[in-house]
């Protein structure tokens, strides 16, 4: 049993811990936070890429296939980790509560996460994501799902049932 | 062949991870479903390397390990989307009515507030905030990870208003 990486495997290990990093430089620089996100991945994955071809000695296969897979693995580790923090629903709740700096009814606490919105806005933040991704459609001022919705809805029911969430 | 024990631990952690959130649920376990999603890791990657080291002479760690972590990520990925989406519930809400369509003044009035509602209770359920009569303030945990959540955001340079940001 080898325990060792390959080089392009601990490039891409290096590469992995060096995303916060570089998304903590680019907080200074770049604004947006999905924007910056994708910079950040965009940037990690030339340089393992890079990596791949300046790094002394034969490239083996199964070493790139591996260092490629640990990268994504990353990737898909911090975005769900940044992704919760910028726009996670609880999280905001409690931060809101918080900040408010006294005990709130759950209107006044609705309220304090939309600072000053009420959960019209919120609603019409997530409805943009649906409408704008073609999955919900209006139609005489209702709402519908299209046929990328329904799709949509019967694959997320396929994946909570396969992953126990019933 | 390393990656095919990989994909082996994969397998395993299919049948595994799922299995466990439906005996947690049946038996009321006090264990939240990511703790059973990293226990399902834990032990189908053990597995997946005894398992290795068994069988190749050669094994290579890392070849497993990496499309190990690639589909066990993938799949955290798909659960963390699933599991509590509002965007998805708001879809699932509207295909699920006999109609399949509804006023958005529903959707405001009664499916939102029900969805703040639970998330409400899941804090409450957490130890972070308790209820005061009508009112609801955070405990000492929760003021905690408040803090904690809000130097992480400052440092990220992330805002706080947990909307999504349609202009970038």
């Amino acid at each position: 049993m080898n325990m060792l990486p390959g080089p392009a495997q601990i490039a891409a290990i290096c590469l992995s811990a060096a995303l916060p990093l570089l998304l903590l430089c680019y907080a200074r620089i770049i604004r947006g936070s999905g924007r910056r996100f994708r910079l950040g991945c965009l940037t990690v994955i030339i340089l393992f890429v890079i990596a791949c071809i300046a790094l002394p000695g034969q490239r083996q296969l199964d070493d790139v296939l591996g260092g490629a897979f640990l990268l994504a693995t990353a990737i898909m580790f911090f975005y769900v980790l940044f992704s919760l923090l910028a726009w996670g629903f609880t999280l905001t709740l409690l931060t809101s509560l918080v900040q408010a700096g006294r005990p709130l009814t759950s209107e006044q606490w609705a309220a304090a996460y939309m600072q000053g919105g009420d959960l019209g806005t919120f609603t019409h933040n997530r409805l943009k994501l649906l409408i704008g991704s073609g999955m919900v459609m209006t139609t005489d001022g209702r709402l519908a799902p299209t046929a990328k919705g329904l799709a949509v809805a019967q694959f997320v029911k396929l994946v909570r049932l396969s992953t126990g969430l019933g | 062949m390393s990656f095919v024990i990989g994909l082996i631990g994969v397998v395993i952690f299919a049948l595994l991870a799922p299995s466990l959130q439906l005996i947690a649920r049946a038996r009321a376990w006090p264990l939240a479903p990511v703790t059973l999603i990293a226990i399902a890791a834990a032990v189908s990657h053990a597995l997946g390397v005894i398992l290795g080291a068994l069988l190749l002479p050669q094994f290579q760690y890392w070849d497993a390990a990496s499309i190990f972590g690639f589909f066990v990520m993938a799949y955290v990925f798909a659960f963390g989307a699933v599991y509590k989406s509002v965007s998805l519930d708001i879809l699932l809400g509207l295909v699920n009515r006999p109609e399949r369509s509804t006023p958005l003044s529903v959707i405001v009035e009664q499916q939102v507030p029900h969805l703040f509602q639970g998330r409400i209770d899941v804090l409450i359920g957490g130890g972070l905030v308790e209820p005061e009569n009508s009112h609801f303030s955070p405990t000492a945990a929760g003021r905690n990870m408040a803090g904690r959540v809000g130097q992480l955001r400052r440092a990220f340079g992330i805002g706080d208003t947990g909307l999504y940001d349609f202009a970038e």
